[in-house]
């Protein structure tokens, strides 16, 4: 399927047509975020001030403004699960591709990845992370090194499915190179389920690393969501108040809201490849 | 089967061996990382290193080392943790039945309360039930379970107080016995276990929907109907059985993830399970306990996938028949 025919379909679907717009205020907003907010991170103000027209989620027990600290966590969560999702889904492309290509070599990658999607992911992101204190960049290169293999899988398994279809059969009888069947007719077969998972693996990415920061895990010298939750709970007086309202619920809503609009795409995705779900 | 059986062996194997590696493989020896200020707050005497490095036999050249790991862990021997000053395996072992208990409360709660809904999505399918559902669940499937656990914390024990903050068991029952310490017990984990349920539920519901809708159109479904059925035992005596079987893998394979939220869960409430164990030995870097947790962790959730995949093989017939 052309991305073509992916986008009409996308757009035609009304909830993956929501998640879209969605997903794309968000990162709008992300990509803005200097020009939303008069302050930069470092600045800080009287603590705990309350909601007001300058502070627009107040501030917090160190005089942090946290609505710059919402739109500059977006920055991280978005750049950092955006980018390693994509290097992951890529590589993940190329090996699925190898192993079309050379089928030696391929039973050989796919014993592997079998045993590395045997091994749970989280508890190995926490343990390497605790060993190594991961910053952005090691952060971003665990998530590829453990996304990449369902991406292989998924794209192996779809390759072997689609080197029977009858164009592809046909495309070999009449001469073509093993490179130009793979690269014309059947690597495009495997874009709607890479997308699928680019998709899911955002999702995880965005849960891993609010989850890793908010047990204080992720990079200290980062701002992101899951370590401004981690920040707020450690503040006694957070229940008691009011405060949760704009310390707590915001960053909770800002990370559902990215991982709802991914579910939304999925949805869309899930109609484009099994059309009689949906 | 064998070859399966064969691989999951080889996956304990890999990740027992990183466990190993892991921290010889960090620049320095490794017992730097306890002489850092954020490791130890006061350096160790020379005695102590002695007997840690002996402990450990970190003097003796690697394949030795190694060979002693591997030993030791088929003693159950994971090591001596210097937080709690005792063997890892005991502090674990005390810890397993707490996380035990959340997760498996929670894994029956939400694959039934999953496929009641996934039920009532496909027999509704597209009318609004269905899209509540499918929505309902997905939005909640979208929240990390930390955060719901926040929110849960804040309404139910702070502003309503009905139930614990945190913890397994309140102070003032410590001595309680019988049905006074089960409720305390209970009481303490109605949160938790709400917490993972209403983040994992969408998930099988979505899944049961699916498998369902697919089942429904197939020919024996419409047989059934012709027969004159009628429609709820059609749902349920015959489309359902066959649904569930790629729900059956699906929990075994979730008990991954359900890991990541028991940590998550348990660190959110202070609850005594490995997961919070592994969060502490972090933070004041016991690394015994880490690689001790971490080694049970895995190896659970292993041996859980291979319990799913045999339990397909017995329900499931299609499966045994040999690939040509």
């Amino acid at each position: 399927m052309s991305l073509f025919a992916i986008r009409r379909s996308l757009l035609a679907h009304p909830l993956a047509l929501v998640g879209l717009i969605l997903l794309t205020t968000l990162v709008a907003m992300a990509a803005a975020a200097p020009l939303l907010t008069p302050y930069a991170l470092e600045d800080s103000f009287a603590p705990m001030l309350t909601p007001s027209s300058e502070h627009i989620l107040g501030t917090n027990d160190l005089g942090y403004d946290l609505w710059t600290e919402l739109l500059h966590g977006a920055r991280t969560s978005l750049t950092l699960s955006l980018s390693a999702a994509t290097l992951a889904c890529g590589l993940g492309l190329l090996v699925g591709g190898l192993t079309n290509a050379s089928p030696a070599a391929g039973t050989v990658i796919m014993r592997l990845i079998d045993i590395m999607l045997a091994v749970p992911r989280f508890p190995l992101i926490i343990l390497m992370a605790a060993f190594i204190r991961p910053d952005s960049r090691s952060l971003a290169l665990f998530f590829v090194l453990f996304g990449w293999p369902s991406v292989a899988r998924i794209v192996s398994a779809t390759l072997r499915t689609e080197s029977q279809a009858d164009h592809v059969l046909a495309a070999r009888a009449l001469g073509a190179s093993r490179g130009r069947i793979l690269i014309r007719h059947l690597l495009p077969s495997a874009i709607p389920v890479t997308m699928t998972r680019w998709v899911a693996e955002v999702q995880h990415i965005i849960m891993a690393e609010a989850g890793l920061s908010f047990l204080g895990l992720g990079d200290p010298t980062l701002r992101t969501w899951g370590m401004t939750l981690s920040h707020a709970r450690r503040y006694a007086a957070l229940w008691i108040s009011d405060v949760w309202q704009w310390w707590v619920l915001p960053p909770g809503i800002a990370i559902a809201a990215v991982c709802l609009s991914l579910v939304m795409i999925g949805l869309g995705l899930d109609q484009i490849t099994s059309p009689e779900m949906a | 089967m064998i070859n399966k059986l064969l691989q999951y062996c080889l996956t304990i194997w890999a990740v027992l061996t990183l466990n190993f590696f892991l921290p010889r493989m960090i620049p320095g020896n490794p017992l730097a990382q306890l002489d850092t200020v954020e490791g130890l707050p006061v350096a160790l005497s020379q005695e102590q290193r002695d007997q840690i490095t002996a402990y450990y036999g970190l003097d003796q050249p690697l394949p030795t080392q190694y060979a002693r790991y591997i030993r030791g862990l088929a003693h159950g021997d994971l090591g001596w943790s210097i937080s709690y000053n005792a063997p890892v395996s005991d502090v674990l072992i005390g810890r397993l039945k707490w996380t035990a208990l959340v997760v498996g409360a929670s894994t029956v709660l939400y694959v039934l309360l999953g496929i009641a809904l996934g039920g009532l999505s496909a027999w509704h399918h597209h009318r609004i039930i269905d899209k509540v559902i499918l929505l309902g669940g997905s939005a909640l499937g979208a929240l990390p379970s930390f955060f719901v656990g926040m929110l849960l914390v804040m309404l139910f024990a702070v502003r309503l107080r009905w139930l614990p903050l945190s913890g397994a068991r309140s102070a003032t029952s410590l001595g309680a016995t019988g049905g006074a310490y089960l409720g305390d017990i209970a009481r303490h984990m109605i949160l938790p276990v709400m917490a993972l349920v209403l983040t994992s539920v969408g998930q099988v519901s979505y899944l049961t929907r699916n498998a369902l809708v697919q089942v429904l159109g197939q020919g024996y479904i419409t047989a059934a109907r012709a027969r004159g059925l009628r429609e709820r035992s059609l749902l349920v005596r015959h489309a359902l059985p066959n649904a569930l079987l790629p729900v059956v893998a699906f929990v075994a394979l979730r008990l991954g993830f359900i890991a990541m939220g028991a940590v998550m869960i348990e660190t959110t409430f202070a609850f005594p399970g490995i997961g919070l164990a592994i969060v502490e030995a972090s933070t004041s870097r016991d690394y015994a306990m880490l690689q001790g947790a971490f080694a049970v962790v895995t190896v659970s959730i292993i041996v859980a996938n291979i319990i799913g995949d045999l339990l397909q093989h017995v329900i499931d017939p299609r499966l045994r028949r040999p690939v040509q």
